[in-house]
Formats: C-alpha cells, sequence, structure tokens
C-alpha cells in the first residue's frame, strides 16, 4: 500500500511569478543604466580618486602634482591646526548630538501628545529647513554682531556689560558656531520624531497610564525604545549634518578665526585646498573626515539596531 | 496633556521658549531688512522704525542678485528635470527586474546615502576642469543629479512596486512597449513619490552652497544666488539692514513654494528623511 501523503502536505510550491525572465531581466536592467553611470561618475569617481589625491604632493588646483605616498599622512600627526580640528569637530559632535536629540525627542512626544497650539508650533518648527546655508549663516550674523540681537537684547535688560563682538572673541565664538547648529537642526528632527511616534499604538501608552507611570517614564521607557530605529535615523542625520555641513556655517560665520579657534574637520579640508595652496594636503583631510564619517555611521547603526 | 503637573508646564515653557528662539532671529531678521543702521541700533526691535524699501534696491544691485537667481532658477530646474529623466527609467526597471543583479543595483544606490560627498569636493572641481566646465552653471546641473540619484531612485522604485501586475499585463496585451508602460501605466501610478522626489530635490538644489561656491567661482554671470548672498556681508560689513533685505530675497522663492505646498513639502522631508 503506498502511503498516502499526510493530508496538511501541499504540492511543491511552484516558481514564484515572475514578471522577466533572465534575459529580459538584463534587458530591463539597461534602463538604469544612464542613472548608475551618472551616480559612478559623479559620486563615486571623485570619491575614489581622493584617495590618490590625499597621496600627492599638489598645491594648487592647476599646477601639477606629484605622488608622495603617506608623507601627508605623516604630516598631519604634528600640524596643530590639525589637532585643533579634530578637536572641535569632536566637541561638535559630542556637545550638539545630545543635546538634539534628547532635546527633539522631549519636543516630539510633547508635539504627540497634540497640546494647544501643536499646530503652530509644528509650523514654525519646520521654518529651518527651509534656510540654506548662507541663509542662516547670514542670519546668525545679524544675531552675534557687535550691535546685533543678543547684544541689544542683553542692553536692553540693562545686562549691557556683557555685550561682546561674539563671534570675535575666542572664548565664544565655538560656543556661537554650536548654538547655529543646534537652533536649525533640533526642530525638524523634532518633527521627523513627532510623526514616527504618532504611528505607536495609543494602547501602549495607556496601559502604562494605567499602572500609573508619569509622562517622564512613558516618553523614555514606552515611547524611546518604540521610536528606536527612527531615532537612530534622526542621529544618523544630524551626525552628517554637523560633520560636513557645518564647513558652511564656520566658512561664512568666522571663517576658522579668531586665530584658529573655530576650525573644524569640514571647513579645513576647504581652507587648505582653496585659501591656502595645500591642495594634496588637504585631501589627506578629507581621507580622515571621511574615516570619521564612516566610523561614526557604523556607530550610529550599532547602538541603535543591536536592541532586537 | 490630561494632568498637568509641575512637569507638564515645564514641558509647555521649555517648548515655547524654543519656538520663541527659533522665531525671534527671523522676526529680527524681517524688521532689520527695512531698517537703515540707526534704526537697528536705536530701536531694534520695533517693526518700522521708518520703512527704508531702498535696502532691498541696495542688496538687489550689490549682490547682482538678479542674475544670480536666474542661474538659481536655471541650475534648480536643470538639474532636477535631469534627475528625473535619469531616475525614473532606473526605478522603473528596478520595481520589475528582481533578479540578483537588480537586487545588486539597488544596493549600489541604497549605499550612495552613506557617502557624504562633501569630502570629494576638490576631485569634483578636478573633473569639473577635466571636462572644461569649471566655473560653468552647466557641471552643476549635470552634477547635482548624482547626488540626488540614491534618494530619487529608491523612492521612486518603492512607489512603482506597488503597481498591480494586472494593470501592467493588460497594457501589454493591448501593445504597449516599455517607454509606453513607463509613461502612461507607472507614471501616473507613482505620481504622489514623483511629487515628494521633485520636491525634496526642489529643495537641495535650490539651496545648495559649497559645490555651487566652488563650481561657479565668483565670476557673477554664472555665479547662484547662494554664493552672491554672502558677498553682502562682506561688502556692507556695517550696514545689516541691506543684508536682511538681501536674505529675505533669497527666500522669498523658498517660502513661496513652501506657502502652496506646505503640507507636500513637509510629508516630502519625512519620507526622504525616514529612506534615509
Amino acid at each position: 500500500m503506498i502511503a498516502a501523503p499526510p493530508a496538511s502536505a501541499q504540492p511543491p510550491p511552484a516558481p514564484a511569478p515572475r514578471r522577466a525572465g533572465r534575459g529580459r531581466e538584463l534587458a530591463w536592467l539597461g534602463f538604469t543604466l544612464p542613472a548608475l553611470v551618472w551616480f559612478l561618475v559623479f559620486t563615486v569617481g571623485p570619491l575614489v580618486s581622493l584617495f590618490y589625491f590625499a597621496q600627492t604632493n599638489w598645491r594648487g588646483l592647476l599646477s601639477p602634482r606629484t605622488f608622495v605616498g603617506g608623507q601627508n599622512f605623516a604630516r598631519l600627526l604634528d600640524d596643530p591646526v590639525f589637532h585643533h580640528a579634530i578637536l572641535n569637530s569632536l566637541v561638535q559632535l559630542v556637545v550638539s548630538l545630545p543635546i538634539v536629540i534628547a532635546g527633539a525627542f522631549m519636543i516630539a512626544y510633547y508635539l504627540a501628545l497634540r497640546p494647544r497650539g501643536h499646530r503652530f508650533v509644528r509650523a514654525v518648527l519646520f521654518t529651518p529647513v527651509l534656510l540654506s546655508a548662507p541663509a542662516l549663516a547670514m542670519i546668525f550674523v545679524g544675531v552675534f554682531s557687535p550691535s546685533g540681537l543678543v547684544n541689544s537684547t542683553l542692553e536692553s535688560a540693562g545686562l549691557g556689560e556683557l555685550a561682546t563682538p561674539w563671534l570675535a572673541v575666542e572664548s565664544t565664538a565655538a560656543t556661537a558656531i554650536m548654538i547655529v547648529i543646534i537652533w536649525s537642526s533640533m526642530s525638524v528632527s523634532a518633527v521627523l520624531l513627532a510623526s514616527r511616534l504618532n504611528t505607536v499604538p495609543s494602547e501602549l501608552f495607556e496601559a502604562a497610564e494605567l499602572d500609573g507611570c508619569g509622562h517622564w517614564r512613558r516618553m523614555w521607557l514606552i515611547a524611546w525604545p518604540a521610536c528606536r530605529e527612527s531615532v537612530g535615523v534622526v542621529t544618523t542625520l544630524q551626525f552628517l549634518w554637523t560633520l560636513f555641513s557645518s564647513a558652511a556655517i564656520v566658512l561664512l560665520l568666522t571663517r576658522g578665526g579668531p586665530g584658529t579657534a573655530t576650525v573644524n574637520l569640514s571647513f579645513l579640508v576647504y581652507d587648505y585646498a582653496f585659501n591656502q595652496s595645500k591642495v594634496g594636503y588637504s585631501q589627506a583631510i578629507a581621507v580622515m573626515l571621511f574615516v570619521v564619517g564612516v566610523l561614526g555611521l557604523v556607530g550610529i547603526r550599532r547602538l541603535f539596531r543591536q536592541r532586537y | 496633556m490630561k494632568r498637568t503637573g509641575p512637569l507638564g508646564y515645564l514641558a509647555h515653557l521649555g517648548v515655547w521658549t524654543y519656538v520663541l528662539l527659533l522665531l525671534l532671529p527671523l522676526y529680527y531678521l524681517l524688521i532689520s531688512s527695512f531698517k537703515d543702521n540707526t534704526g537697528i541700533l536705536t530701536a531694534p526691535f520695533s517693526p518700522f522704525t521708518g520703512l527704508r524699501p531702498e535696502n532691498f534696491a541696495q542688496a538687489f544691485h550689490n549682490a547682482t542678485l538678479g542674475p544670480a537667481l536666474l542661474n538659481q532658477a536655471y541650475v534648480t530646474v536643470g538639474a532636477s528635470v535631469l534627475t528625473l529623466v535619469l531616475a525614473l527609467p532606473a526605478a522603473f526597471a528596478l520595481a520589475r527586474a528582481r533578479g540578483p543583479l537588480g537586487v545588486l543595483i539597488e544596493r549600489i544606490f541604497a549605499m550612495g546615502f552613506l557617502i557624504p560627498g562633501f569630502a570629494a569636493l576638490v576631485p569634483t572641481v578636478l573633473l569639473a576642469i577635466s571636462m572644461q566646465l569649471f566655473y560653468t552653471r552647466e557641471f552643476l546641473v549635470l552634477f547635482l543629479p548624482a547626488s540626488a540619484m540614491p534618494l530619487s531612485v529608491l523612492l521612486l522604485t518603492q512607489a512603482m512596486r506597488a503597481v498591480p501586475a494586472e494593470l501592467e499585463e493588460s497594457a501589454v496585451i493591448d501593445g504597449a512597449g516599455s517607454w509606453r508602460l513607463l509613461w502612461s501605466v507607472y507614471l501616473p501610478l507613482a505620481r504622489q513619490s514623483v511629487t515628494v522626489v521633485v520636491i525634496l530635490n526642489f529643495l537641495s538644489f535650490w539651496n545648495e552652497y559649497f559645490f555651487a561656491l566652488v563650481i561657479t567661482g565668483p565670476d557673477t554671470a554664472v555665479r547662484t544666488a547662494q554664493v552672491a548672498l554672502p558677498t553682502l556681508s562682506q561688502a556692507n560689513a556695517s550696514q545689516y539692514g541691506v543684508l536682511a533685505a538681501g536674505i529675505v530675497i533669497t527666500l522669498i522663492p523658498v517660502y513661496v513654494v513652501y506657502a502652496l505646498f506646505a503640507d507636500k513639502m513637509e510629508g516630502a522631508v519625512l519620507a526622504g528623511a525616514v529612506k534615509g
């Protein structure tokens, strides 16, 4: 007697219906060729050549270059300006990232509760997205200038003796840059996180509320883990923005000064290449910048993905 | 908030203080753009102490904002169109081909998110020189789409995957070729994502600064508005009113677009960030 197959067994699954066979797939992928070529020529190509240029002695964009191997990197080791730039970049990241992420998350939680005026708050929070780096920097030229917004405010509050030229004093210029970074990015992160929080099922919060959890504990013990992945995304964006885009803020507000007080890595790449005729050397710094960027991205990924 | 404990008040206070801190510089900018130096110094917070519309004329003239805005528009529109021309067929193909090669190509674009373009600032200039397009707007039109390609392709691919197979089959039976299929079946159904991509690219191309600075250079005939704007602060260091007027002028196009498409724009930025 032939054993009947168990009733639950299904016939072997038919191959999933494909829209295109092998050969046709290749034909289809021809459509992706222009986009791919563009991406390789204008994005990947320059990035790869960066690693070669970093090993050249090269004084001006239009002058000849000679291959010198790791010499530029050796020079980095005892360049005080580079050390200052690394330090400033790290400080900018270490100080601004936690403030922006924690602040944005708390604002997002607040918005998700839909208190009175939350629509207005959202609209205001969204406005810095629209500012270009030059517009942002120029607005803050007015805020921090000797007769600008901050000093006028101090003056009218009777604190006139605290007024200083904020961007021209070594001890305050770096803080001013940091304030611009935080001002312009915390709001956007808050809007992003708020839209994620709106999709968290409200039963989660209701159960916690019944258990007597206040807003503070609900925020950090329930909402935060629920949004873990989005927090990771926002942290990534913020990290990239702080590391790279801050160059424009530095360039337009202080040009790295006074002295070298506010130089950071991304600014230095620009400054050495275009203002100081150290093109090859600047590319060694660009490689370092790239390495810091990749390490940071990998680190952030680890931090926010591990607890699944 | 149902229960307003001390923490609740603190939250209201904190958020509204932040809102105020966001609005204050913008308010200051707007009122300063109508003032002369004396007005800014003596009455920094009062709106419109004697209107000075000539600030706008002066900013327009000093930074040659007329050509600069046109250049900005040319670069933005050119790069946006080129991005779509390149990204739409790519997304169309990726949405349909699910073999290993398609997956690989999609992954290449996904990796592109993580490439910080800024690090390649100098090699990009070199590329412009070798293409004999240094100091031209055309290089920006060619270059900017590459930086927008990963996000554009992935967002569009995702949208096109949602096109039901039956629709496609019936179109093929009716004799539609590939391009026809893309144009009359996929494109209309992916319209929403196309809008998202266009808005995101408009924002990033209009606001592009660093690459525009190093590529178009100081020449007033080709430089974009974002490059022209900061020259006002160097040339008119002592006149914030003129600088403020210049900032307002460059912001107007973006805020007009925002006013028209506020909801779409917020949705677009959210979608873009979540994909990133």
